[in-house]
């Protein structure tokens, strides 16, 4: 807007409100006329203002911090900070902190001259005259009307009520209550679903799924050849009672909360401990911990339990976050650190963008800025630990450990704009308002993380069960009924089965929150055991999959991926827990760093195979072929990972260190284990990679490209075999699982 | 552009984000089949379910886009001087400064020792004198550089919100303090993709002697895919790594290997048509393989005649190096690399620009190091005709005090108050110079600009609204230039 088109709008307001003068007999009856002062108000203050503030405040769509500056209306109302003018109190206005660089920096562009500053000082003392006909000064309209909290609508905001199950026409695919949910959408949207897949395929994408780790050869023998009717159930109670289940579902909730075993920063020191955690995490699934337990230790261990060094471990839960030790602003980065918690708090656990509200009220979600001080004030006690800092448990000789303790009362207040010098009004703890519906009220004190846990897992709190419940799905199905498991807000996927999603939310409840019993009736619905096969008519009426017609395909995850290799050459270590191992990682990768090999101490080599969720997680350092492959970042929370396909994983698949190392070991264990001749060695080559038997022309056209090494290109038979490995490790029928 | 939320098209949309973002978001990356069908009327998904006949080339999320707005610039090249070049001996003249050597004077200065009101002036240790047509003041620091003022513009008014390293160095390349959020070369191609699919699309070399403080968080694409993060390039035979074969491997053996992998891939895929991932996959192999061949040729400088690479100074010892890394940064670009960052120092204290105890020495050593090769580049690419749509940026994570930090000696502290910038190239106005610092250097007062603007002003160039570029994460339309927004610097473009 031109300066022309400023006085005409304000022109127009003045004519809107006329006769409003009210102020104006407010003014100090030194003020001089009204006319002078809207003669100083065009000439002096308007001039300042379009200059120096209209551009961001008001002019071009823009209304930077929620500060318009076209009307005198909106220097009272303010922005996200409050009011910018304080009338009664002119010296006190925040227009004049920010002008005097006081905290607030405005113009950010530099400075105002000190003529400018105390001209608009002089004009705050005048009571705002603003310029118009008449000496009148109009109150502006308010410009203001999307502003407003977004209202709570309907699901999932709602409390949870157990749906009744559909009744369906194929009631023969049926086999359990999550059958029968799908079907009804199914055959609304005319789809059939897909058949079962085979035994191999079942037993591969199990053992994937539960462990993380393919099926030996005796495993997928055994199953295939298992005539009893309950083979399945069988085999799906065997790999729950893995200990390898916790090692593959510990690491999906390490991504969740965001799991970092150094500090990040420029010293990215490692955290003293924190595999303590890690394993927790193993041990909890492993052990079926119910859910609800699960978070109350995590989230106020120290308080429910404090004899209990399990509970302890637990609370490291907010000590995985970045911590730098050598901050440029130590309040800011205290409540950058607080915000790590308080946003990883509300994804992880109920599904809502509660991060959003740390400068303003959420634009979409029913999320308003003093929710999010009020979830912080649960977590300001314990929030200066250092990244370092640790405690001995039970007394000198006990255990070092990486937990909180409570230090002190701090008085919890909301900070305008999300800035730690704009200190708003205090606030008591408390929990989301939108999803509060008994307005339950938190005492300050200690025990106060107790209470947050045991409100997010009473029966009335309408998202901890309904989020877990679609992460459980997601990680079965490779996508959540709610497609954006951290957000299931306004912002986020609508659910495409609500209901099934529901009645899941409801099991887990009812059934004291135990997780085992909640993999065990999906996997073994009938939904689960459908082939990845397309149909024709699948494809045509629903490509995305979306109603889940078949089952999906994946890759395999980062973790699956080394670990699969590993498992293939033999070398796998399934060693369980302790502290994390340094796989080596070749030069020019370390050289990356300020001082390469800092903080990379390499393993010994039979340390150095071990299972991928035991790597250390470093965070300005991953391993190369976790990092190619999609590992979760580690600096926030994790909901889903990314699958990429890029040359780059080619070559390091293909060129690598790792992979060649390994795919040797490969052909040296293939020579030790098959007796027989290259044929035999190529057939169990495909058997471990793959878990199904070879096509019958495969293995020939195989070994004609092994013999054409030797005979063509001058490789003896082992160093044929050994490219033969590289070759299985690299094929698509090992990274993908049906 | 679907990623423009600014622009965005009603029938673009899903569910309030565009669809590439949302294949991101929900974790099914550019092959995100199952969800392909969803979007059949999105080019770049149409072009991956295509390629499921196992035929159609691969489609990279690295193919080239076209920006929303005019580009004045296509390509990049960030000249990242690490640890704070000293503003006041380099570019920003301060004559009053000279007179207040070794006086100690009120002043309000914050860096690595904190919080100050008053130091003790190290006055500048070098000559300025006035180059070219502009009369730009430069100090015998730079007398290469001095010659292309008039294809320069300065930006005296830069200021960041950190004095520290590692937080500094996050600001400069993501545009934030905190960890995890993509850096401006992941934010340039995930907007624009690159122009040669047989290099990558963001590439960074580093110093000689070592990664910067935080290192590969410098070019990381933190919560965006990692197709978008920085590739490291070495100037030597195997520029990338894992690119040169295996020892005991040759391009025969790997050939035949890649033929028989094909065939087991395309039986494995006949059974799954519809995936168009595993096609990728396939499509992806060969791409590596194509890699292999012409990623050397970009960095074998034999076609490069003798006074092209002495105009670089490679054919001397102090200037070697980084000549060579310019002397490639020019030949990325010609080849279609989007975004490319050399290192001027690295590692630890003075291996870097960071001068605490000497300047003289420090500054010596890495402006003589360095002002050749970037004279060089900016004069090659003149001749060439591609300085104008190469954009080319100059600058630390922040600069330095005008006093000293410590009682004796003519070391700075750090600065982030107030601090130097330049670019060239790429449609930006050569002669200029924007803002000032105090007449101590101090800190910035006039036309102040953010490291915001810095991002703003690039993306800008290379034909993007920098308040309208965005990826959907975490309940939020990030933008590099953050929710708040930020301008490009007016004066420059």
């Amino acid at each position: 807007m031109n300066h022309r088109g400023l006085l005409r709008v304000l022109a127009v307001w003045a004519l809107l409100l006329q006769g409003v003068a009210i102020q104006a007999a407010e003014e100090p009856s030194s003020a001089s006329s009204d006319a002078e002062k809207a003669a100083f108000f065009t000439d002096r203050v308007e001039p300042i203002l379009k200059n120096h503030c209209l551009k961001c405040h008001g002019a071009e769509g823009k209304v930077r911090g929620g500060l318009r500056v076209d009307s005198r209306e909106g220097f009272l109302k303010g922005g996200d900070l409050g009011p910018a003018v304080e009338l009664d109190e002119p010296g006190e206005s925040l227009l004049l902190e920010a002008l005097r660089y006081e905290g607030l920096e405005m113009p950010p562009a530099g400075k105002l001259a000190d003529e400018e500053i105390q001209t608009i000082t002089r004009w705050i003392e005048m009571g705002l005259p603003w310029g118009g006909e008449e000496g009148s000064m109009p109150l502006a309209e308010s410009h203001d009307s999307a502003d407003s909290i977004a209202e709570v609508e309907s699901w999932p905001f709602q409390p949870i009520v157990r749906p009744p199950v559909p009744n369906v026409k194929a009631s023969d695919w049926i086999r359990d209550p999550i059958d029968a949910f799908l079907l009804a959408k199914l055959e609304a949207e005319g789809l059939a679903p897909a058949p079962e897949a085979d035994r191999r395929t079942l037993i591969r994408r199990l053992s994937y799924d539960l462990t993380g780790l393919p099926p030996s050869p005796d495993e997928v023998a055994a199953f295939v050849a298992d005539e009893s009717n309950d083979a399945y159930e069988r085999l799906v109670d065997r790999l729950l009672a893995s200990p390898h289940y916790g090692e593959a579902w510990g690491r999906h909730w390490l991504d969740l909360v965001g799991y970092g075993e150094t500090n990040g920063y420029e010293r990215d020191s490692a955290k003293p401990f924190v595999w303590r955690y890690r394993d927790y995490v193993i041990d909890a699934f492993n052990h079926d911990k119910p859910y609800d337990r699960f978070i109350h230790e995590q989230l106020a261990g120290d308080e429910i339990a404090p004899d209990s060094l399990e509970a302890q471990i637990a609370t490291g839960y907010y000590r995985l976050g970045l911590w730098d030790d050598e901050p440029a602003d130590r309040p800011q980065a205290r409540y950058d650190m607080l915000d790590g918690i308080v946003s990883n708090t509300g994804h992880v656990f109920l599904g809502m963008t509660i991060g959003c509200a740390r400068c303003h009220d959420h634009k979409r979600d029913p999320i308003p800025q003093a929710d999010y001080y009020r979830l912080l004030a649960f977590f300001i006690d314990m929030g200066d630990q250092t990244g370092l800092e640790v405690h001995q448990f039970g007394g000198e000789e006990g255990p070092k450990v990486l937990s909180v303790v409570e230090k002190g009362r701090a008085e919890p207040h909301v900070l305008l704009r999300g800035n730690p010098y704009l200190i708003g009004p205090k606030v008591e703890p408390g929990v989301p308002s939108a999803i509060d519906f008994d307005d339950t009220t938190f005492s300050g004190e200690s025990g106060k993380r107790r209470a947050l846990a045991e409100w997010l897992t009473d029966r009335s709190n309408p998202m901890t069960a309904r989020v877990f419940a679609n992460r459980l799905w997601q990680y079965h199905f490779g996508r959540g009924i709610v497609a954006t498991p951290n957000d299931f807000g306004a912002l986020g996927e609508p659910a495409t089965h609500p209901e099934l999603l529901d009645w899941l939310a409801s099991e887990l409840m009812d059934g004291d929150w135990k997780i085992k019993r909640m993999h065990r009736m999906i996997l073994l619905s009938s939904a689960y055991r459908m082939s990845s096969k397309a149909s024709a008519e699948g494809l045509a009426r629903d490509p995305a999959n979306q109603w889940f017609w078949r089952f999906p395909m994946r890759r395999l995850t980062a973790e699956e991926v080394r670990d699969s290799i590993l498992a293939a050459s033999g070398e796998l270590n399934l060693k369980a827990g302790g502290p994390s191992v340094r796989p080596p990682i070749p030069a020019e990768v370390l050289a990356g760093q300020s001082v390469p090999g800092q903080g990379w101490d390499v393993s010994p080599p039979d340390e150095a195979a071990r299972r991928s969720v035991y790597v250390h997680v470093k965070r300005s350092l991953l391993l190369p072929i976790l990092a190619t492959h999609d590992a979760a970042d580690t600096d926030a929370s994790c909901p889903v990972r990314h699958t990429t396909t890029v040359p780059t994983q080619a070559l390091g698949l293909l060129n690598g260190s790792f992979s060649n190392e390994q795919a040797a070991h490969f052909a040296k264990r293939l020579e030790t284990e098959c007796s027989g001749d290259l044929a035999e060695k190529v057939r169990r080559a495909i058997v471990l990679t793959t878990n199904r038997e070879p096509r019958p022309d495969e293995v020939a056209r195989d070994l004609e490209f092994a013999r054409s090494l030797q005979s063509e290109h001058g490789l003896s038979e082992h160093e044929a075999l050994v490219q033969y490995c590289l070759l299985a490790l690299n094929a698509n029928a090992f990274l993908y699982l049906d | 552009m679907s990623h423009q939320s600014g622009s965005r098209p009603s029938g673009g949309q899903f569910c309030g984000r565009t669809r590439r973002e949302f294949l991101w978001q929900t974790g099914g990356g550019f092959t995100a089949t199952a969800l392909a069908g969803m979007f059949a009327g999105d080019g770049f998904l149409t072009r991956q379910t295509r390629a499921a006949d196992g035929a159609t080339p691969f489609v990279s999320p690295l193919a080239a886009k076209t920006p929303p707005n005019p580009a004045k610039a296509k390509s990049v090249i960030f000249l990242f001087m690490y640890g704070g070049p000293s503003h006041v001996d380099t570019f920003d003249y301060k004559p009053t400064l000279y007179g207040l050597d070794n006086k100690t004077i009120e002043i309000k200065t914050f860096g690595r020792g904190g919080k100050r009101n008053e130091g003790r002036v190290v006055g500048p240790k070098w000559t300025f004198r006035p180059y070219g047509e502009s009369g730009k003041m430069v100090s015998d620091l730079f007398p290469n550089l001095g010659t292309c003022v008039d294809d320069m513009a300065f930006v005296h008014s830069m200021y960041a919100e950190s004095p520290i390293h590692g937080s500094a160095m996050l600001m400069m390349n993501s545009g934030r303090l905190i960890s995890g959020n993509p850096c401006l070369g992941s934010w340039v191609t995930y907007g624009l993709g690159t122009e040669n699919q047989n290099l990558p699309g963001f590439v960074v070399m580093l110093d000689e002697t070592g990664g910067p403080i935080s290192g590969p968080k410098n070019w990381s694409s933190g919560y965006m895919p990692a197709v978008y993060q920085g590739t490291v390039i070495r100037a030597d035979d195997v520029p990338i790594h894992d690119l040169a074969l295996p020892p005991g491997t040759d391009r025969a053996t790997r050939r035949r290997l890649l033929d028989r992998l094909r065939e087991k891939n395309e039986e494995h895929l006949a059974e799954r048509a519809d995936n168009s991932e595993l096609a990728a996959r396939i499509a992806s192999y060969e791409l590596a393989f194509q890699m292999q061949q012409h990623a050397p040729e970009a960095v074998d400088f034999a076609r490069e005649t003798e006074e092209t690479k002495s105009l670089y100074g490679i054919d001397r010892p102090e200037t070697a190096d980084f000549g060579r890394k310019c002397l490639l940064a020019r030949r990325l670009v010609e080849r279609g690399v989007r975004f490319v960052q050399i290192y001027s120092g690295g590692a630890h204290n003075d291996d870097n620009w960071d001068a605490h105890t000497d300047i003289v020495a420090n500054h010596s050593k890495h402006a003589g190091r360095t002002d050749k090769p970037i004279a060089g580049l900016i004069q090659d690419l003149k001749r060439r005709g591609l300085l104008d749509e190469t954009l080319i940026v100059w600058g630390g994570e922040f600069g330095r005090q005008p006093t000293a930090e410590y009682a004796e000696g003519t070391g700075r502290d750090h600065n982030s108050y107030g601090f130097t910038v330049w670019l060239a190239g790429g449609g930006i106005k050569g002669g200029t110079t924007v803002g000032a610092t105090d007449e101590l250097g101090s800190a910035a007062v006039e036309d102040r600009c953010h490291v915001r603007n810095l991002h703003a002003t690039i993306l800008n160039q290379l034909g993007f609204d920098p308040n309208a570029l965005s990826y959907f994460y975490g309940g939020l339309d990030q933008k590099l230039v953050g929710v708040e927004g930020a301008e490009p610097i007016a004066k420059l473009v």
